[in-house]
């Protein structure tokens, strides 16, 4: 195998399978890896975060018929670098009777949650940190630390504010955050996998993208919705109403710490928008490509078990291009219907070599018919493609940011009961109904691995089962948006020990 | 090398244990507990089961871990430093439940000799022409368990579904008001102090 | 790499993990932190179960995955563990005014 060969084998490799690769390429993935910290962690995601501060002053002015910051090199511009040096020479401020390490612990760990999130997205080809198999398990589980620093930094300050803000945080992060997971697993059963590299290239060279599917689209609607709960933007951002409880859970940090805070939370919003990016806009792809890319259908010539060969012996006279580049992929559709899309990594004849992925559960038995239909992509080298696919998935991501900056700069704050409810009442079983509706979406397009006609049969079916199933949620809820039914308030106590319930009550 | 990364991780994971138990701070044992809960992850690592580290950060960290912060908000121990002054019976029995269970549990795994001799896990071929069921299970964890969930274990998944649901009802059921007066009631017991301050 | 490591390591962590968490079941006296302890004792028997899956080779019957979907379950049983005895004690606070353990010592409501 010629190196360039084996590189390009490598950059489409899961982690997993890349281990047995470690030995020889030990100094490459090292080097490769200190360009991700350094370039990536310390360099490129700092300076989007900065400049989407900026971007969000100037949004929210416009909105608000302002000019907003324009002082500070043209057009502002040079704005996050003088707020940068702001943050940096200020005093930190550590209150008396705060407990200091858990004070500096809590910022720290919502920029690490942040980071690790951002560790599996796939950006371009061969552009994901880490491809790990269980990768949006993993990313669920990375993000759930979030809370935990929300509550340590309300804890650790001391302040009765500083606490309300953190228990209503909490609250509000464990809440959201079951619809949240419940609207990724269409996502899930449809590409067949957790790897969010796989999800990409299912909707890159199979299915297209999932938002353009019923379920796809509400399963995005409340992906976005519970994502701007999640990290704490408006019109979700309880932990921090600055009318009600000063500045919530970070009213005691100043300077750097609180710049960590601020870093960390923009950070999370990109991390966000990436994570829907990928999942339902499909990463760096152009839309419909999956859609109109080429077919041809052939035979095995050989029975096929995935898990324990990596060889397709195909008939004779396929039209496969003659040198298949990393973009090539082969689907192949057994007898029961079940297909499973393979990477080709080498040609002899009419033998495929499929990549070194890990091992499938797929098997064809002897003598059994088996169909594989290719489709030819991109074949160019794979950095070429990123020309293209980096920018398509920034602007994608981009877009997203805008719509998180418009609807802060849009929408009031949710009362505090009205939040909750909303997620448990409406969320949650609109996420559930969902699962429901993805799976007939499965059973309709993707299991047939159908094509403009079962599509559109698609569409009948679950687009009037879709929009019914969200007017039944919203009208089942009905009661429960009214404002002014004091039987749906919190249970509130004065001070002097009335209850305020009481006193509503008499006044109605 | 690992090993020696081993004994750091345990010994450091044993030492939150300690603090959880006898830190005087709730929120501190919390944290310590936190700190457990990510070095068991790491174990799981070191065992090849990265997808049960990820549940594990997942539902120990994510959730039990914050649920109990909950209850010791929720239990107006506000800034968490109370109780945890042991009457003398009950420290030297759970010392000596401590050193008794530990004891009894070492000279156990030491004198079975199957479990002594095991000192090198069996192999798998990192490759996609493995052959064993095993190597595959370990090397696409997540959809083998989908799989093994869904026809060995589908009686076992179903009822866990079914402790989830009741578990869910019934700490509503417990931690709810039951009607108003309850309500009434809570405020009643808040006024005696609040007029004394 | 990993292989290195024997089987009765990860049993010795798992077993003095598992006695620390008895030790502060019995001697602590918030009902908070009795749960704390009985996690850590369920932990310390997930890393058993992990462990002799891994080290072990099961027989044919028993599936690739035995003693990680018993983990599985524990973790599941776990969860449900907390929420509900979270409810408990926010029930017993409500009833006693206090979350010590030593102070629950009535039979009646």
């Amino acid at each position: 195998m010629s190196p360039t060969d084996f590189f390009a084998q490598l950059e489409l490799t899961p982690l997993l399978a890349q281990r047995m690769y470690y030995d020889q390429v030990n100094l490459w993935l090292w080097f490769r890896w200190v360009l991700y910290l350094f370039g990536g962690f310390f360099g490129v995601f700092p300076l989007i975060v900065a400049y989407m501060v900026l971007a969000e002053r100037k949004l929210a002015a416009r909105f608000q018929d302002r000019i907003g910051p324009n002082r500070v090199g043209p057009f502002g511009l040079l704005q996050p670098f003088a707020d940068f040096i702001k943050l940096i020479i200020k005093e930190c401020i550590l209150p008396i009777g705060a407990n200091s390490f858990v004070h500096l612990l809590a910022p720290m760990l919502t920029l690490i949650s942040a980071f690790l999130v951002l560790a599996v997205i796939p950006f371009g080809i061969g552009l994901a940190p880490v491809d790990l198999p269980s990768g949006l398990l993993y990313m669920v589980s990375v993000s759930s630390i979030s809370a935990m620093s929300i509550f340590l930094a309300g804890w650790s300050s001391r302040n009765k504010f500083s606490l309300l803000g953190a228990m209503r945080g909490v609250a509000q992060l464990v809440s959201y955050e079951i619809p949240q997971v419940m609207s990724i697993l269409p996502v899930i059963l449809w590409a067949g996998s957790l790897s969010l590299v796989s999800i990409v290239q299912t909707q890159q060279y199979d299915q297209g993208w999932f938002l353009f599917s019923p379920p796809g689209m509400l399963g995005c609607m409340i992906l976005l919705i519970t994502s701007i709960a999640e990290v704490n933007r408006a019109p979700f951002d309880l932990p921090e109403a600055e009318s009600e409880i000063i500045a919530g859970f970070h009213t005691e940090y100043s300077g750097m710490r609180f710049g960590l805070f601020f870093l960390g939370e923009y950070l999370n919003v990109f991390a966000v928008c990436c994570l829907i990016t990928t999942l339902f806009l499909g990463g760096g792809s152009l839309p419909f490509q999956g859609y109109f890319a080429g077919e041809a259908q052939h035979m095995l010539a050989a029975p096929f078990d995935a898990s324990t060969q990596s060889v397709l012996k195909l008939n004779a006279n396929h039209e496969f291009p003659a040198n298949p580049g990393t973009g090539f992929r082969i689907k192949v559709t057994n007898i029961q219907g079940v297909s499973q899309t393979f990477q080709v990594a080498n040609r002899v004849g009419n033998d495929l070599v499929l990549m070194a992925n890990r091992p499938l559960p797929f098997q064809a038995g002897v003598n059994s018919q088996v169909t594989a239909s290719a489709r030819q992509d991109y074949t160019g080298p794979w950095h070429f493609s990123n020309l293209i696919m980096i920018p398509v998935f920034m602007a994608k991501v981009f877009f997203l940011v805008f719509v998180m900056f418009w609807i802060r700069a849009t929408l009031p704050r949710v009362r505090v009961d009205r939040l909750m409810s909303f997620a448990w009442k409406t969320m949650v079983p609109l996420a559930i109904a969902n699962i429901f509706l993805s799976a007939i979406w499965f059973e309709i397009v993707v299991r047939p691995a159908g094509g403009f006609q079962e599509r559109i049969i698609g569409w009948v079916v679950t687009g009037p089962l879709t929009v019914l199933t969200v007017w039944f949620v919203f009208r089942l809820n009905r009661n429960s948006y009214k404002s002014n039914d004091p039987d749906r308030r919190p249970t509130l106590i004065s001070r002097t020990g009335e209850s305020l319930l009481a006193t509503s009550n008499q006044g109605r | 090398m690992i090993q020696a990364l081993f004994i750091a991780l345990s010994g450091f994971g044993l030492l939150m244990a300690l603090g959880t138990v006898f830190a005087r701070n709730l929120v501190h044992a919390g944290l310590y507990l936190v700190a457990f809960f990510f070095v068991v992850a790491c174990q799981f690592v070191l065992l090849e089961a990265e997808f049960m580290a990820a549940i594990q950060v997942l539902i120990y960290i994510g959730a039990v871990a914050v649920l109990l912060m909950f209850g010791i908000m929720l239990t107006r121990n506000i800034q968490g430093d109370d109780t945890t002054i042991v009457t003398k019976q009950w420290r030297l029995l759970g010392l000596g439940a401590f050193g008794s269970v530990l004891v009894v549990l070492i000279l156990g795994i030491n004198s079975h000799e199957p479990w002594t001799q095991l000192a090198v896990r069996p192999e798998f071929p990192v490759d996609a022409t493995t052959k064993t069921e095993r190597g595959r299970a370990i090397l696409s964890m997540t959809p083998t368990v989908g799989r093994e969930m869904m026809t060995r274990y589908v009686v076992p998944f179903e009822l866990a579904g079914l402790l989830l649901t009741a578990a869910l009802v019934g700490a509503v059921v417990l931690a709810q008001y039951d009607n108003a007066d309850e309500a009434e009631a809570l405020a009643e017991s808040a006024k005696p102090s609040a007029t004394q301050s | 790499m990993t292989q290195q490591i024997p089987l009765t390591w990860f049993l010795y962590f798992a077993a003095a993990s598992f006695a620390i968490g008895l030790m502060g079941v019995l001697m602590r006296r918030n009902a908070i932190g009795v749960l704390m302890a009985i996690e850590i004792m369920l932990n310390a028997a997930n890393v058993n179960f992990i462990a002799f899956w891994r080290y072990g080779t099961p027989s044919a019957s028993e599936g690739p995955l035995t003693g990680v979907m018993m983990a599985l379950f524990v973790v599941t049983i776990a969860a449900a563990e907390v929420a509900v005895g979270v409810g408990l004690i926010l029930l017993c606070y409500r009833r006693w005014r206090s979350a010590d353990v030593e102070e629950f010592d009535g039979l009646s409501g």
